[in-house]
């Protein structure tokens, strides 16, 4: 769902990035430099950009000064003419140097065609230079995403990693593909504009650059407090969006505990928070351009009253005064320019510094340990001594042993929140144990590479994670190399197939996201035939506690059961049948293992697995 | 999007916005007749005098320039914005209004983006129009009056500059455009995938697909940068190119002006003037054509808000309600059909139970057998489309939806909380619930212990969507939420499916043992067969009708659904017979 206020076009047509002020970087150069690095494919291409850059800003500079010839060139010849008419001859054209004049013009219109063709080209290099930078920066991070232990994936939300991957490179990309360049035309215009003036005169340049510091007080005292009401109206949109979003999403809520008045009068007060600190950002940024001409305009008119003295007093030619009122006009947007681009540059740099963060985080370890494998053993699976706790946190285990033989089915019980995901944590090694030893078919599995250790296991899992794509494609997750016969059958084994008939386009159904498509039941059951084409030896299954029709829970416990048939499995359990069916059930609370037996060892036992057995008759008449 | 802004735009306002910008205008084009003015009789006389003369006169030109400036940020600030704040209340109101037919036809993620994102686009396309748009067919005129005024014969550049421009103009957005509109389908898809790698990492790990999803995101990546490759490449020819059209008028304004004043058909100072002019025409052009990518844009934004605010909520209160009495307490449907929106079969049909006050009604059936849609006819989310929904008497069309609500807590499937505390959660029915109630309310609902660990209590955070908590805590303190709210009649609609055999067992023993409770209805809904047992009245719902109704005992003798639901669990159940 849409969250973030409308951003300005990726570098279309203008319009300012106003939320990205605030962010500052920790250590700019060496950001900065690592940033470039990034670039050290494109160092040719760069040094093109830059002295195309610069060749054709001093063009486009150089210009009206030549032009302005022309119109000097045209004066003489009217003075000459009047002077003419004066001494009583008869004048029927100014006696204008056309030739001259041909002459400048074919060389200003060399020097812009010039100029656009050397920007165009520079652009054009930059686009490829920036797009491609991201592109490599994206790929870097997605394959680093593959390297990152799960831990991080556990203590870093989902909504920061994506911020990073798609804000944070957007800002990147954006300042690649525009501001650099910017950066270079705007010190090129203002050096180069400073430079043409004093060729010129000194005189006026002095006199110019006299509202240089009236600008930057305009600069200095207007973009703050833009920056600080558009923070603010940042804030208040942020707030608004979450709360319309909240609203709809419980409206149900909403109309059943009567709170229809109390939410709009909330969501007024919050609006008329948001008009105001947006009417007065929309207000500030709109008055520095006004503002800017201003000053410009005070500017332009000093030099018009020194310079037309100084052509009347024949210090200064027409053309030149023309020309040096042509670059009063252009020389304050650079400066303007720069100081928004110092700002953007530093919350690019801070964004990349978010990004490098991330690249920079530890690889998962390639533990080898010194524990011999032990030939033909007869277990498929050996926990012994097992300890282990989350990083941080008290061990959770500190002795664990058991003994699974092929074929053999463990349940895991517990109450709700009792952290029975973290057997499977550590069987599929999403987290590695920090004493004792796992053992697969006799070899600890910190010895295997963790593909060759996963590639023995499948998962059910409750959250029903598929891709956006194909049914088919989704099936074939689970194994690469399954043929189209292997996958048909999986799905008819898993009661997929039933249903896929009948969707109008079959196994090429897209999933959508949501997957609003098709039913909860459904997924599950895909995720079943997954697990049916990977064909494992040993099997990870979380059985479905959600609500889910009788006829597809029925078919889910029914596949389910099909695919536990012969091979080794670890349950979290939730149905009787499966709990007494079990070789060995390990009864979790709090985060740690209380107790492991079989059923009725531990009803023997009357511990806690005896207790929690016997509280679900409590209250309810016997069936 | 005009329908939608003339009530709404204030007209003084927007006339204030035009005039201020009227005079910024004329303003701003006087000033190049001022220097021309400047050079013309002051620097070509050498009358010092008359240039200090005119230049007061610029310097007062500007501050009548900047003043009208002003007048019209401020004016179209507080419009645009305004426009926008008073938008976003009506479409609040209304959605919040809005009966559940109505969400479900718009959807719940759509009218978000109405009420959010489609607000802004008119604000910001407003903003836009009183600044920008309204300046540009105002310099245009003006700077053409102006030109043409200076010299007629130099106007004839712009036959040559103008189609070009056009021409130039419509074939960069043409290409423009839509890849800017693919470039967001690629970016969301870039998300997507990214994304999914996000949530499904132990999957991705577990089925040892990282390079598959590694390729995935790399084609994602590929396409949209490609895209942007082309559109930042049309971009890199566009500003070289409008560049160059203007350069070339001011040439082009020079080799014809020079010619003209040879002959004395005109005089330096014109010319110069007369670029300065052109220039703003030409400028005047772009900006209009700004018109045909920001407006089309509002113009969806509208016609989508538009909807919204049209469409009538099916569920009002009557026009003389009745007054509910609320001594004692029952439920009654008689004889209920129920048909979705459009819809061609009956949801629900010939529907009839009756409870009274400490009796429990439960509702089992399998998906999409109607038993959602039936607790939700209760508080009248939905109406019924013929036959009657009574409470304590009274038919529920006759009285208030707020006195109905009042007395109908209900526990949705899907429990929502709020961002907020625990205790501003808790209050959300009962804004004068004390913390000994809600502490009453969490222990029925096996919800206080967890809230205890947090070491927080009642000051514990929920985030938005209660997402720091696990899906059967969440239920339980929606279930606690119901409870601290003192209805009369309580509505479970499958509100213990994400709980444990213990929890849930405990749960309803002591909503069962609660005095409170003695004389309420209690209605739940479940898929358990251990859950609805012990309840006074069995509703068994199948594909809408009604396949059974009566205690266990009977049902098991004669209802077959029920049977069938019974034998099912057995088969799991196992011990269960003891």
């Amino acid at each position: 769902m849409p969250k973030e206020a409308p951003k300005a076009n990726h570098g279309g047509f203008g319009g300012g990035r106003a939320g990205l002020s605030g962010s500052k970087p920790n250590n700019f150069w060496k950001t900065t430099l690592r940033l470039f690095s990034y670039m050290r494919r494109y160092y040719v291409g760069l040094a093109v950009v830059l002295v195309f850059a610069i060749a054709s800003q001093i063009f486009q500079i150089r210009t009206p000064k030549i032009l302005g010839e022309a119109t000097t060139e045209i004066f003489k010849g009217v003075m000459t003419g009047t002077a003419q008419q004066k001494a009583g001859l008869t004048v029927d054209r100014y006696p204008i140097d056309f030739d001259k004049i041909k002459h400048i013009i074919l060389i200003v219109i060399l020097l812009y065609v010039l100029s656009a063709v050397l920007s165009f080209i520079q652009q054009f290099i930059m686009t490829r230079i920036s797009q491609r930078t991201v592109y490599y920066l994206r790929k870097d991070l997605k394959q680093k995403m593959r390297q990152l232990p799960i831990s991080y994936y556990d203590t870093h939300e989902n909504g920061d990693i994506m911020s990073r991957a798609i804000n944070d490179m957007d800002n990147i990309a954006n300042t690649l593909q525009q501001n650099i360049t910017q950066l270079i035309t705007s010190t090129v215009t203002l050096i180069g504009t400073i430079w043409m003036m004093l060729t010129i005169s000194w005189k006026l340049t002095l006199l110019a650059l006299l509202i240089v510091p009236l600008s930057l007080v305009v600069v200095g005292v207007v973009a703050p407090r833009s920056q600080k009401y558009f923070a603010a109206q940042q804030k208040s949109l942020g707030l608004l969006n979450n709360k319309v979003e909240e609203t709809y999403a419980g409206h149900i809520e909403t109309k059943s505990f009567n709170h229809e008045h109390k939410d709009i009068s909330e969501f007024k007060a919050e609006n008329d928070r948001l008009y105001t600190a947006s009417w007065k950002a929309q207000m500030v940024s709109g008055i520095i351009m006004p503002l800017m001409m201003f000053v410009n305009n005070l500017g332009y008119i000093l030099i018009a009253i020194v310079g037309g003295t100084a052509v009347t007093n024949g210090t200064i030619t027409l053309g030149n005064i023309q020309a040096f009122l042509q670059y009063t006009q252009q020389f304050s947007q650079p400066i303007s320019q720069l100081a928004n681009l110092a700002n953007t540059i530093q919350a690019t740099i801070a964004s990349a510094e978010r990004i490098f963060e991330v690249l920079d985080e530890p690889d998962m370890p390639k533990t080898k340990v010194d524990i011999p494998d032990v030939t033909d053993d007869q277990r498929k699976i050996a926990m012994s001594h097992v300890q282990f706790g989350y990083d941080g946190q008290d061990l959770l285990m500190e002795d664990y042993n058991l003994d699974v033989n092929p074929g053999e089915m463990v349940a895991i019980v517990g109450p709700t929140g009792a952290g029975k995901t973290t057997i499977i944590n550590l069987l599929e090694r999403f987290y590695d144990i920090k004493g004792g030893s796992i053992k697969l078919d006799g070899v600890d599995t910190r010895n295997l590479q963790r593909e060759e250790l996963r590639q023995q296991f499948a998962m059910v899992l409750q959250d029903t994670w598929l891709f956006t794509g194909s049914i088919y494609d989704n099936l074939k997750y689970g194994r690469e190399d399954a043929t189209h016969d292997e996958i048909i059958a999986a799905a008819k084994a898993a009661h997929v197939d039933e249903f896929v008939r009948q969707l109008p386009d079959g196994y090429d159904t897209i999933l959508n996201e949501e997957a609003s498509n098709i039913s909860q039941g459904q997924r599950q059951l895909i995720t079943i035939a997954r697990a049916f084409v990977a064909d494992p030896e040993i099997l990870i299954l979380d059985e479905a506690t959600s609500s889910v029709d009788t006829r597809t829970e029925l078919q889910i416990q029914h596949a389910m059961s099909k695919l536990l048939k012969g091979r080794t499995s670890f349950v979290v359990a939730h149905r009787l049948s499966t709990i007494q069916d079990a070789d060995n059930i390990i009864v979790m609370n709090h985060g740690s293992i209380v107790e492991t037996g079989t059923h009725q060892q531990l009803l023997d036992k009357k511990g806690f697995y005896a207790d929690l057995y016997n509280s679900q008759f409590t209250g309810s008449l016997a069936i | 999007m005009w329908q939608l802004v003339k009530h709404r735009l204030p007209i003084a306002g927007v006339t204030g916005a035009v005039l201020f910008m009227i005079v910024q205008v004329i303003a701003n084009l006087s000033l190049p007749k001022l220097t021309a003015d400047i050079v013309n009789k002051g620097i070509t006389n050498g009358d010092v005098d008359l240039i200090k003369q005119i230049g007061i006169q610029m310097i007062g030109v500007s501050l009548i320039s900047i003043v009208a400036a002003l007048g019209n940020v401020f004016l179209a600030s507080r419009i645009s914005q305004g426009l926008g704040r008073d938008l976003r209340n009506d479409v609040f109101s209304k959605v919040i209004n809005y009966s559940n037919d109505e969400f479900d036809e718009v959807g719940t993620s759509s009218l978000i983006t109405r009420t959010t994102n489609d607000v802004l686009q008119i604000q910001n396309v407003m903003m836009m129009i009183l600044r920008m748009m309204i300046m540009a067919p105002i310099t245009l005129i003006g700077a053409s009056f102006l030109a043409y005024q200076r010299d007629h014969q130099l106007t004839k550049i712009f036959i040559y500059v103008i189609p070009i421009l056009i021409v130039v103009i419509a074939v960069l957005m043409g290409s423009a455009v839509p890849l800017f509109k693919k470039m967001q389908k690629l970016t969301d898809r870039l998300n997507l995938v990214f994304r999914e790698g996000l949530t499904g990492v132990r999957v991705i790990r577990a089925f040892r697909r990282d390079t598959f999803e590694q390729d995935r995101f790399d084609q994602a990546n590929t396409n949209y940068t490609n895209n942007a490759l082309r559109v930042f490449s049309i971009l890199a020819v566009m500003f070289p190119m409008m560049t160059l059209i203007m350069s070339g008028t001011n040439v082009g304004i020079t080799w014809m002006g020079a010619n003209l004043i040879a002959d004395q058909a005109t005089q330096t100072g014109n010319m110069i003037a007369f670029m300065t002019y052109a220039m703003q025409i030409l400028m005047s052009f772009l900006m209009l054509s700004m018109v045909f990518v920001f407006v089309p844009r509002a113009q969806a934004a509208a016609v989508r808000i538009n909807e919204v605010l049209a469409l009538k909520t099916k569920i009002v209160d009557p026009k003389k309600p009745e007054a509910l009495a609320t001594e004692t307490t029952s439920l009654k449907l008689d004889h209920v059909n129920y048909r979705y929106r459009q819809a061609e079969n009956l949801a629900l049909t010939d529907i009839n139970v009756s409870v009274k006050g400490g009796e429990t009604l439960a509702i089992i059936g399998g998906t999409g057998s109607g038993k959602t849609t039936l607790v939700n006819l209760i508080p009248r989310f939905y109406d019924v489309e013929t036959g009657e929904v009574s409470i304590n008497g009274v038919n529920i069309k006759a009285i208030n939806k707020e006195t109905l609500r009042d007395q109908v807590a209900l526990v949705p499937q899907k429990a929502l909380l709020f961002k907020g505390t625990l205790r501003e959660n808790m209050k959300y029915g009962n804004e004068t619930a004390t913390d000994d109630a809600i502490w009453h309310a969490l222990d029925i609902a096996q919800a206080s212990d967890f809230i205890k660990e947090t070491g927080k209590g009642l000051d514990t955070t929920v985030e938005q969507g209660g997402n720091n908590f696990s899906g059967g805590q969440k239920q339980r303190l929606a279930i606690a939420r119901a409870l601290v709210k003192e209805a009369s009649i309580y509505v479970f609609d499958d509100s213990f499916s994400a709980l444990d055999f213990k929890t849930d067992a405990n749960l309803r023993q002591q909503l069962k043992d609660d005095p409170f409770m003695k004389d309420k209805v209690t209605v739940i809904v479940g898929q358990r067969v251990s859950t609805v047992a012990s309840a006074d009245a069995i509703l068994v719902l199948d594909n809408g009708k009604m396949a059974g109704y009566g205690t266990h005992e009977a049902l098991k003798q004669n209802s077959p659904v029920y049977q069938d639901i019974v034998a099912s669990q057995i088969r799991e159940g196992g011990a269960a017979n003891a």
